[in-house]
């Protein structure tokens, strides 16, 4: 317990001594939110809207539809690109090594990056509604719990595949061109930034079994006053079970 | 009880054989050298037996605990120090150290240590902004923070400048006379010489002598070198000297290679013929020779 919380609190340092990661992490899904709020506006019009049989806000303004949106992408980004980056730099500079002949288990660093991630995209969730807020008029997490939730399981699903793409990627720059390749990828089909509606059928089937699809959903509803997406949730539980238990085996094993 | 057991200890790496059929044990409390050129096999020979690598041959025995089945509780007890790592760029000395002391079920006192490794006034660095020296001296001492019984030094003082390496040493010293068994990887002779209890010379895998420093020398049986200068013409006679071996001579400056005690005989001999040389004086062979001999090249430097 006092590695773990020794850990967790270095990890905290290093993220808050690192201005890059959080830079990107936190600004690059807030800008996108103000660009694509500013584009579609936030007007209750456009709340039924419908492209191919399907609405194409869900039911709200397309403001209302980023600002929750926006936030799971913190979560993406955080276990997509940061999480691989920092552990393959860690690996290729010998800090792991120097880690395991110290008695550090590789299992405190997870749980410390874990936390991390969280304590993140949390923080950065809470930025997103209060901008949003402001700047848009948009509605407040109307179950912030919910939420909360959600973003844990976002947070542990994507843990785990950045987990797994740590393991499976031996450099950081490697770490790095891959990540964003991924980020990117999913981003453009996860209705983070078109909605899924206006996707080609095929597009919009393929983004939806992805993990972002489902912390999307996993969101908003919650934030839009849905209720919680226990499906979706399911989901993303699932990502994590399936690419955490062999990232933590390979993790284990180096 | 040995504290290292190994038998028969050998690593592949694809084709090629690091370490190859090598035997040795280290007892209680002793300063257990392993000496060798380059890509020698030693790095990975020291990171097998603290089940950092897993070895693919042969039996290892650290502490009565097998390091490839319970490095974990093997890890506690023992302190390392690699020849390659790093930590966090960020990091801060002073924080690197309360982070390793954290996951230590012996943790020393912090602050002394720091004053012991002459890291007090860096304890704010960001370990990316160490010099070189600092950095070895923070790996040495996070090596200590889990007051282990047994520590591993991979290349000791690298880095480390002519007053700090004596200071190393005498804190080595200090620490094994605190009880602490200490294995010590070194590139450098006098390193061996003034600070190891035995030596193990290994060479392309192989684990080509074991002795005491003294011991080393001894058993190769190496020549002294007398050297004086004189004017006398005709030293022919100090030839015949059953001791000496060899004498070269560039003009005024006499050079004499001999076994055992060689210069008494060689002062007799000159003092009876009236010859009374002012910088009559001996080149002992040392450890380095040793060295050259066994391995048959020079090391790095
Ligand atoms: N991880 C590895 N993968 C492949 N080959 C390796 C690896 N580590 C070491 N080797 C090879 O094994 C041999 C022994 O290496 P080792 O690092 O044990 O030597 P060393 O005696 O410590 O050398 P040095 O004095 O340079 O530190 C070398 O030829 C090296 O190239
Ligand atoms: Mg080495």
């Amino acid at each position: 317990m006092s590695g773990y919380l020794a850990m967790t609190r270095t990890e905290f340092r290093l993220f808050r001594r690192e201005p890059f990661s959080v830079v990107f992490v936190l600004a690059f899904p807030l800008m996108m939110m103000m660009l694509l709020a500013a584009v579609f506006g936030n007007n209750q019009a456009d709340a039924h809207k419908i492209q191919n049989g399907l609405l194409v806000w869900r039911g709200v303004t397309p403001a209302d539809y980023y600002a929750a949106a926006s936030a799971a992408v913190i979560v993406a980004a955080i276990g997509l690109m940061t999480l691989p980056i920092t552990l393959a730099g860690y690996r290729e500079r010998g800090i792991l090594r120097r880690f395991k002949a110290s008695s550090v288990p590789p299992r405190a660093l997870i749980a410390g990056q874990l936390t991390l991630a969280l304590a993140t995209s949390l923080a950065g969730t809470l930025v997103m509604a209060v901008v949003a807020r402001l700047a848009y008029h948009t509605t407040l997490p109307k179950d912030a719990l919910g939420v909360a939730v959600a973003l844990l399981v976002g947070a542990v699903a994507f843990g785990a595949i950045g987990l797994l793409l740590a393991t499976v990627i031996r450099t950081s720059r490697s770490a790095q061109g891959i990540g964003l390749l991924l980020f990117f990828s999913l981003w453009l089909v996860s209705g983070t930034a078109p909605p899924r509606a206006v996707l080609p059928t095929g597009l919009r089937d393929v983004g939806g079994a992805l993990p972002l699809a489902h912390l999307v959903t996993a969101v908003q509803n919650p934030w839009l006053g849905f209720g919680w997406s226990g499906a979706d949730l399911a989901a993303l539980a699932a990502y994590a079970v399936v690419a955490g238990v062999p990232a933590l085996w390979l993790f284990h094993g180096e | 009880m040995s504290v290292i057991t190994v038998d028969h200890l050998r690593k592949t790496y694809r084709r090629l054989v690091a370490v190859d059929d090598v035997s040795f044990d280290v007892e209680p409390g002793e300063i257990f050298g392993i000496l060798g050129p380059n890509g020698a096999g030693k790095t990975t020979t020291v990171e097998c037996v603290q089940g950092l690598r897993r070895p693919d041959g042969g039996t290892i025995r650290v502490l009565g605990l097998d390091p490839t089945t319970q490095a974990a509780q093997l890890r506690q007890r023992i302190g390392s120090q690699l020849q390659d790592s790093a930590l966090p760029g960020r990091l801060r000395v002073a924080e690197a150290v309360e982070l390793f002391a954290a996951f230590a079920r012996r943790p020393v006192d912090r602050d002394e240590l720091l004053a012991r490794w002459h890291l007090e006034e860096q304890r704010s660095k960001a370990f990316d902004s160490l010099s070189g020296g600092q950095r070895q001296r923070l790996f040495i001492a996070l090596a200590f923070v889990n007051s282990p019984e047994l520590v591993f030094l991979d290349e000791l003082t690298q880095g480390l400048d002519p007053q700090a390496r004596r200071e190393t040493w005498d804190l080595i010293r200090e620490i094994r006379h605190g009880g602490t068994t200490v294995v010590l990887v070194t590139h450098f002779m006098d390193e061996a010489e003034h600070l190891c209890d035995r030596v193990a010379v290994v060479d392309g895998g192989r684990l080509v002598a074991l002795d005491s420093p003294q011991g080393l020398i001894d058993g190769l049986e190496l020549p002294s070198v007398v050297r004086f200068s004189t004017a006398e013409p005709d030293l022919a006679w100090l030839e015949k000297l059953e001791e000496v071996e060899s004498m070269t001579r560039r003009r005024d400056a006499v050079e004499i290679r001999g076994a055992g005690p060689v210069l008494a005989l060689v002062a007799s001999e000159l003092v009876a013929h009236g010859i009374v040389p002012r910088d009559l004086r001996v080149d002992r062979p040392t450890v380095e020779d040793a060295f050259l001999a066994l391995t048959g090249r020079a090391i790095r430097r």
